[in-house]
């Protein structure tokens, strides 16, 4: 494998009555923080689980470093994988959970030892499962992850459970190990969190790519290049007269106007032309989350 | 991959040996890490020292009496058979075999539906995409299973059994033959249902599902279809019916491990034969099964 790019292709999954993931393509590029970003039920997990031959496609590849998961020789040092915060065996303790995997992938068990001292748990090392917490549970998951040094790593929400500290170290953990080159896929549906994370999102509805590239050009491909213009005037209807049929204004807010089509310094520029006096003039970016919202509208999530 | 890899601190992965022995010794460590087997085992010892102290009252009976009289002369040969000395030493040599096979089986399931009861087959699967390789080192390590818990069985038998008949000054018995095959057909049947235990649970992915049907099977099934067998046999005097319920696991594992050939039933080897046929058909179907069943 000597790259770490993920590459799905028409990947299909049908299950009795509900196609969960249709036709969907997809590739994620090594060096950078993928976000696979949509609303629950859009078939993320059903996806990354075909991804890792745990869940067989109707229709479709997927292969990371252009091989299946499957034929991958000694997968555990090619790709890790964190699905789901409760899959160890309560009864066993951290160190045995992964001892089990060591020794599954014939690695040496001191290899437990050090992924739990890269994901801070070796003070719980030796304490039950069921002991441990939803984010001791999410770092056992990544320190499994990390048992191979994989240079791809596939994380199903990994935020889920963790406190903003946890986050944040989840954060600079994932920015650090795409530095190094290595492939970070990564679902959520928290927005606020994928912006800062992610260097590339992946917006899927319904089981259908909605959108995909760099999280600046997802943003910006949206309405009117994406930037919306608050202002605050006493005399919106004259700004509005002078600014002409280029910009679209609507209401917004304790008085203020959301214009859009036009950037700020023509607003700026329209109001001294029609001595308008100005409170406020604001140039507002969208956010992920007014994208995600917007792109994935009247697609039902429950299906 | 290493080449392109700029890791500042290379972890030290080793080589790994073959994956047979990576499996089993995962399998293994997956059993001793958690408490079901020492639970099982005492379960299993408790069973032994009952079975003993029964199949040792049953000796003092046979060495002491003579066949009643007025019975019909099949049974008189049955009981003569009995009375045989090899048949109680290889009897009591096998001591608790009956709740030490199921508890074998029980562990066997567990080993197997304890992957999805407590979502560990995602690790699992992950480790190792060749899911029928993870079924067959559960096999593997089901089957060795069933040997320790053979020989600690043994172990604890043999000295006691040999105290036993050497107070009725019969001899062991270790020399003859049949004894020594009572008890190494012992092994096989340890071995076996270790993995008929875990055929089962790749069949009937629910652990409770699985152990609830074993445990029902073993106990309350064999003797309702050999009450039905016997009343259809008496009713209407089908004689080959008795022989149906050697087709049932517990009953054919007995016949297998009968010492001698008592009248009236069908050989040693056949009883082996059905159980390896239940462990093939349904660990191969649960295996096809598996193969291509979403983890989820």
């Amino acid at each position: 494998m000597s790259d770490g790019q993920i590459v799905v292709s028409g990947l299909t999954k049908q299950f009795k009555r509900v196609r969960a993931v249709d036709g969907l393509s997809l590739v994620v590029e090594p060096g950078r923080v993928t976000g696979f970003l949509g609303p629950n039920g859009a078939g993320k997990t059903t996806t990354l689980r075909m991804l890792l031959n745990l869940v067989t496609p109707t229709a479709g590849t997927a292969t990371i470093g252009g091989s299946r998961y499957a034929d991958l020789d000694q997968p555990l040092r090619h790709v890790g994988a964190v699905l789901e915060a409760s899959s160890a065996h309560k009864g066993r303790t951290g160190r045995n959970h992964l001892r089990v995997i060591c020794a599954a992938a014939g690695f040496p068990a001191r290899r437990a030892d050090e992924v739990l001292d890269l994901v801070g748990l070796t003070p719980a090392a030796k304490r039950k499962f069921k002991g441990y917490s939803l984010g001791m549970r999410q770092r056992l998951g990544i320190a499994a992850a990390m048992l191979g040094n994989p240079r791809v790593l596939i994380l199903d929400e990994p935020a889920n459970g963790l406190d903003p500290e946890g986050i944040r170290w989840m954060r600079d953990l994932l920015r650090s190990l795409a530095a190094q080159g290595r492939t970070i896929f990564v679902s959520s549906h928290l927005l606020s969190e994928m912006e800062l994370l992610a260097h590339d999102v992946i917006i899927i509805a319904a089981g259908r790519l909605v959108a995909q590239g760099p999280v600046e050009q997802v943003i910006g491909g949206m309405a009117g290049g994406g930037v919306r213009i608050r202002v605050r005037t006493p005399e919106p209807e004259k700004l509005v007269a002078e600014l002409g049929s280029a910009a679209t204004a609507q209401p917004g807010e304790n008085g203020a106007l959301l214009v859009t089509g036009v950037d700020a310094p023509t607003v700026g520029a329209a109001a001294l032309r029609a001595s308008v006096e100005l409170h406020e003039l604001v140039a507002e970016r969208p956010d992920l989350e007014r994208v995600f919202l917007e792109l994935t509208a009247g697609k039902a999530a429950i299906r | 991959m290493t080449a392109t890899t700029t890791t500042t601190a290379e972890p030290a992965l080793g080589r790994p040996g073959p994956a047979p022995l990576r499996l089993m010794r995962s399998e293994l460590l997956k059993i001793v890490t958690t408490k079901a087997w020492w639970l099982l085992l005492l379960g299993a010892l408790a069973m032994l020292a009952l079975a003993f102290l029964v199949n040792a009252i049953g000796a003092d009976f046979a060495f002491g009496e003579s066949a009643p009289e007025g019975i019909p002369a099949e049974d008189r040969a049955a009981f003569e058979a009995s009375r045989n000395e090899v048949y109680q030493a290889a009897n009591l040599y096998t001591s608790g075999q009956f709740f030490g096979l199921m508890f074998v089986m029980l562990l066997g399931i567990i080993l197997m539906t304890g992957e999805f009861f407590h979502q560990t087959a995602t690790a699992t699967f992950l480790a190792t995409p060749h899911r029928t390789a993870v079924v067959l080192a559960k096999l593997a390590v089901a089957a060795l299973c069933g040997a320790v818990l053979w020989a600690v069985t043994t172990t604890l038998t043999v000295p006691a059994t040999a105290t036993f008949l050497q107070r009725y000054d019969v001899p062991s018995h270790l020399g003859d033959w049949p004894v020594q095959r009572a008890i190494m057909l012992n092994l096989l049947a340890y071995g076996i249902w270790g993995m008929f235990g875990v055929s089962l649970g790749v069949l009937i992915r629910s652990q409770i599902g699985a152990t609830v049907t074993a445990v029902a099977l073993y106990l309350i099934g064999t003797a309702a279809v050999q009450i039905i067998l016997a009343i259809l046999e008496q009713q209407l005097g089908w004689d080959w019916v008795s022989n149906v319920q050697y087709a049932m696991p517990a009953v054919a594992s007995a016949l297998m491990v009968t010492g001698t050939d008592l009248p009236g039933e069908p050989a040693w080897w056949v009883g082996g034969l059905v159980l390896v046929a239940y462990v093939v058909v349904a660990g191969g179907l649960g295996i096809l099964i598996n193969r291509r069943r979403d983890v989820s």
